[in-house]
């Protein structure tokens, strides 16, 4: 299948619809189809768009198929990932948003969005321990992280001047320093 | 004027949402519901909990937050400004990559943002737990729910689900 601008948006249109399982799984499911499958990509290219993806502000993975659909054919390429990926999950929240104002009174709704508050609590804390895993590998690490844990539950600064700090004492710190991601 | 501002404030949060859709809660806590009101930190976590129901990354949630406050044309422009930046700085790094793979600038200043928006989250969690955990079993619904996503393969999306069926049962 040839990639132009119109089966790149329906390639992404399909993952965008089926991502659902996190940034991994969802990793492998573009190598499926797009280097597999569809032979739109070399392996190199697609270890590139997830560095790329990674490297970037942003979702990684809306990220990683911006580089992709930009390599494919340009600009157009570009915007044509991001409304494939994006457009699924967009009706699918204007749903729930309609579902949620109407309804988010009603007792019932209310008794669910109690359960629903407190596992999202367990989700946050899930993914600091999953990034925590990946990324808190040594004594200068662990102190980036919690000199900022500090500034934001105690002090209560701003976080993105949180961010910028940590990326000046970032250039400090690792200086010349190569980094291994994942 | 509200909406513009929304719309702005959107833009420049997703430029420093460096490592993932979950490094924007500290960001969108700071900006949405304690600086300008628009949410309430129940409704925050609503909007978490949503997000999470729909594929793709947690990034859409900033779809249903500008519904709820500015209703559809909010929603449209939430979109527009949270994956705007994302164009406009991949399309120039993919321009520049092989020049932008090896600078070291990047490099070493990401290795201090990793580690750092771990805290800015681990935060979160507990100004969110503040709100959410209230008595007994939502604090055993939180202590599931943390335990099924990080140690099995199950998808958040069944366990936001199951804890909501919970809800419905228990309360």
């Amino acid at each position: 299948m040839e990639a132009s601008v119109r089966n790149i948006f329906f390639a992404f249109l399909k993952m965008g619809t089926f991502a659902f399982g996190g940034v991994y799984s969802m990793i492998a499911f573009f190598e499926r189809e797009l280097v597999l499958k569809r032979k739109w990509l070399s392996h190199d290219d697609f270890a590139e768009s997830v560095v790329v993806g990674q490297l970037t502000p942003g979702p990684p993975i809306i990220n990683s198929g911006i580089f992709i659909g930009y390599l494919l054919r340009g600009t157009k390429g570009a915007l044509a990932t991001v409304v494939g990926q994006v457009l699924p999950s967009f009706v699918m929240i204007l749903i729930l948003a309609y579902v949620y104002m109407k309804y988010s009174d009603i007792p019932i709704m209310r008794s669910m969005l109690k359960g629903v508050g407190a596992a999202v609590v367990g989700l946050v804390v899930s993914v600091v321990f999953r990034m925590g895993k990946r990324s808190l590998k040594d004594y200068k690490s662990v102190s980036f992280a919690i000199t900022t844990f500090i500034c934001l539950a105690v002090f209560k600064l701003n976080p993105i001047a949180l961010i910028i700090a940590a990326g000046v004492g970032g250039l400090i710190v690792y200086r010349g320093g190569a980094l291994k991601w994942q | 004027m509200a909406i513009v501002i929304f719309f702005w404030t959107l833009f420049y949060i997703n430029l420093f949402t460096i490592g993932g859709g979950f490094v924007m809660l500290p960001l969108l806590q700071s900006e949405i519901v304690d600086h300008y009101h628009w949410l309430t930190n129940k409704e925050f976590i609503d909007s978490i909990a949503i997000g999470q129901l729909t594929p793709g990354p947690l990034t859409i949630m900033n779809a249903f937050i500008g519904y709820k406050i500015f209703g559809f044309g909010g929603a449209i422009g939430a979109v527009v400004s949270t994956y705007l930046p994302s164009i406009l700085v991949v399309t120039i790094v993919s321009r520049y990559y092989l020049r932008f793979k090896n600078w070291w600038i990047v490099n070493s200043s990401f290795s201090g943002i990793r580690p750092a928006v771990i805290g800015l989250l681990a935060a979160v969690a507990i100004t969110l737990g503040r709100e959410s955990i209230i008595d007994l079993p939502t604090g055993a619904i939180a202590i599931a729910s943390f335990v099924a996503i990080a140690f099995t393969k199950l998808d958040p999306t069944f366990v936001i689900l199951g804890a909501g069926l919970l809800g419905a049962l228990l309360y």
